[in-house]
């Protein structure tokens, strides 16, 4: 038995496990288990129970009321494969996902590097872009949907001082995704700008001197310097950017209700009407897993293709 | 001194054996706020000092929650005893199995069901048994501008009773101040489907089949209502495809909005503010859409039922619909209301505004109470956008609308 503990001591050092022991671990386990579990207890109500119950429920037809709910097996899947509104969810989704994720990420990588200078108001700068960041996205939807507004709106005013006479916005199917493009990378700019300052501070300085020596001008050290040195920072911002866009909801609730013509009717906004105004839960959550399978293979596509941006930092 | 004690003890168990005994309390859940509320809770405190012994807890609940809650209720068997919901609502409601029904009620207490307006009465029957009694109404109407009937040199006193007159007096308007002369809620949604229905119904149309099971819009009279439409944008030229809420800013010169406007526009608007019922085609009908609450009572205890249903016949009774309507502005939901001497004198008196609205009652229509109703809405919205848009034609339109309609109904 002593022998025995003993060999596995020497296997696990063999080995070059660095964890302490078994034992140790089981000993710690209950004081352990104690710390943890008001977080598994909140979590596991409001998060784990949710998604498990919602992935049982897409296989049944139920309204959330009646007491019956009928089995239907992987019929809310096919059917939604099959429905042509779904897709135009989809596909209305991925461009405000990739629009709002390109135009957040340069606006928000400029802006960043002009605010790294020492200029004067630089903080106050810093939070005027951070400011849209911490606005509730109801407010703001509200508030963006008055300037917006195709005669009494700032925004068209302002056009018509220009001489040019601005669309209908919202109101018009061939702009209103972009208005709400625009709403989101409004929102979405002075995190990245943040989250770019951060790493801009980590760039070590002698590269930029060697730079200057060898006589680069701007545009070469920011495209060959301080881009590359920035990609796991950017590849961070691209997926968790994705994954929020992917998530949209509130902005299209408040602007357009997925309108007009079912132009910025995303993913979320068609889950939403499924769920609470159709009530039909099994289809909605049949929804929200489809959903989720799309940012999960996104996000695996981005790590594998971040490992070949990362050799570039070394 | 142990005289004095017992007889404490005593008073204390009498009270308490009452408490127990007849003191029955019900809970109603509903969403009415503001003025409404107030009238809500005079009403109940009249109720609980002629019926001493019962409590009606009033809970509100955010209108936009109210579903939901009930939802959550239903599943965890924690209903309240009675709770109001939107007319669209209903049938999913009934549906559910926990609402007890009220046929048994209505026959021993002998309520005229023949004085109800028959439009709110569909919501609450299913399979022949009734499952809610109406408790508001609602229905839309036309409002006009007299200041902009006056600019464009029009009687300000004469709002047009025919399709034909409304073109006529919006082109007017559009020449002589440039102002809109209709405005058309174009957003989609429900709010677009209940607007168009009056159109359909005033055509001649039918929204669904009579026996509900498939749609009817896609009819001669559903393209006239849907071209209707589309020439008022496109060849009238007096209704724009805009964001709504040009009326109230005096942007534009007529609306349809609903009989609880005639309480919130006179407080929004700085113009001279008419309301008349909603035109119709020369060769058509008068109609207007309709909306309203229903109450009904969950099942549970009986005898809380019992008290229950007479707190419901108290309330959707003649006397205090009277009361509920002078004090809130709703619309009357039993004939013997629209006719009341007092309320009629009411509303002539205090809010003349609502009396085309209350001569509309009769011929507001329910939208078809299934419980596929807001995604056939969402639907319909959507393909008479189409048509709006310039997309489709409007027979191309409908016909589109009723085949994805009909699938949903099958």
């Amino acid at each position: 038995m002593v022998l025995g503990v003993n060999l596995r001591w020497k296997a696990l050092h063999e080995r070059g496990a660095c964890r302490p022991p078994l034992r140790r671990g089981l000993q710690e386990f209950p004081v352990a288990f104690w710390f943890l579990l008001p977080a598994i207890l909140v979590l596991g109500t409001f998060n784990f129970y949710p998604a498990f119950y919602s992935l049982w429920l897409s296989f049944f037809e139920w309204d959330g009321f009646s007491p019956q709910r009928t089995f239907i097996g992987v019929e809310n899947y096919t059917s939604l494969l099959k429905t042509g509104e779904f897709w135009n969810s989809v596909r209305v989704t991925l461009i405000y996902a990739g629009g709002v994720t390109v135009a957040a990420l340069l606006i928000g990588l400029g802006v960043a590097v002009l605010l790294n200078r020492q200029i004067t108001g630089r903080s106050f700068y810093r939070t005027l872009y951070f400011l849209p960041v911490i606005t509730p996205t109801v407010a703001a939807g509200v508030v963006w949907k008055y300037l917006f507004d195709p005669t009494q709106g700032v925004v068209n005013r302002l056009l018509a001082l220009i001489g040019v006479s601005g669309p209908a916005w919202l109101n018009d199917p061939s702009w209103a995704l972009l208005s709400i493009v625009i709403v989101g990378t409004w929102k979405r700019v002075g995190f990245n700008m943040v989250v770019y300052l951060a790493a801009l501070q980590g760039v070590p300085r002698m590269y930029y001197e060697a730079a200057a020596l060898d006589g680069a001008n701007a545009w070469d050290v920011f495209r060959r310097i301080t881009v590359p040195l920035l990609t796991p920072t950017t590849l961070f911002l691209i997926i968790t950017s994705l994954i929020e866009a992917f998530q949209v909801f509130d902005l299209v609730y408040v602007m357009t209700g997925g309108g007009p013509l079912r132009s910025t009717d995303v993913v979320g906004y068609y889950l939403y009407r499924h769920a609470f105004r159709y009530h039909q839960l099994g289809y909605a959550s049949a929804i929200a897993y489809f959903m989720f399978l799309l940012i999960f293979v996104i996000t695996l596509l981005q790590f594998q293709l971040g490992r070949g941006g990362g050799a570039v930092e070394s | 001194m142990r005289a004095i004690k017992l007889t404490v003890l005593m008073l204390a168990a009498v009270v308490l054996a009452s408490g127990l005994g007849f003191g029955e309390k019900i809970t109603f859940w509903h969403y009415w706020d503001g003025a409404n509320l107030q009238a809500l809770q005079s009403l109940i405190k009249q109720y609980e000092e002629a019926h001493p012994g019962i409590t009606i807890e009033a809970v509100f609940v955010p209108g936009a929650e109210l579903l939901t809650k009930l939802q959550t209720a239903i599943i965890s068997g924690k209903t309240p005893t009675i709770a109001i919901a939107d007319l669209i609502a209903m049938p999913t409601l009934v549906r559910s199995g926990a609402l007890i029904p009220l046929d048994e009620y209505i026959e021993q207490t002998d309520i005229d069901m023949n004085d109800f307006f028959e439009g709110p009465l569909a919501y609450g029957s299913y399979e022949g048994r009734f499952y809610s009694l109406p408790v508001s109404a609602s229905n839309l109407g036309l409002f006009w501008n007299k200041n902009l009937f006056k600019a464009a040199g029009l009687d300000p006193e004469r709002p047009p009773r025919t399709w034909e007159e409304l073109v006529e007096f919006g082109r007017i308007i559009k020449e002589k101040t440039g102002k809109w002369g209709y405005e058309l809620y174009t957003a989609g949604g429900e709010g677009t489907t209940w607007q168009w229905q009056v159109f359909l119904w005033s055509a001649g149309g039918e929204f669904l089949s009579e026996d509900l099971s498939a749609p009817a819009f896609n009819s001669e009279a559903g393209v006239r209502a849907l071209q209707f439409w589309v020439d008022l944008i496109h060849t009238y030229q007096i209704s724009p495809l805009a964001p709504w809420g040009l009326f109230g800013r005096g942007e534009a010169a007529m609306v349809m909005d609903g009989s609880w406007m005639t309480q919130f526009f006179p407080m929004q608007v700085n113009f001279e503010l008419g309301a008349a019922p909603f035109p119709y085609p020369a060769d058509g009908e008068p109609a207007t859409n309709m909306g309203g609450e229903q109450i009904f009572i969950f099942k549970g205890d009986p005898d809380l039922q019992q008290v229950a249903w007479d707190f419901i016949t108290w309330f959707t009774g003649t006397e205090i619909q009277v009361q509920w309507d002078r004090l809130t502005g709703f619309m009357p939901i039993r004939r013997s209301v629209a006719q009341d001497p007092a309320y009629i004198a009411w509303v002539k008196n205090a809010r003349p505004l609502l009396l085309p609205f209350v001569e509309s009652m009769q011929y507001a229509r329910p939208r078809p109470p299934v419980p596929e109703y807001p995604r056939i809405s969402d639907i319909v919205a959507n393909y008479i956008q189409e048509a709006l848009y310039g997309r489709m034609t409007p027979a191309d339109a409908l016909d589109k609308a009723a085949a994805e309609v009909a699938q949903l109904l099958r």
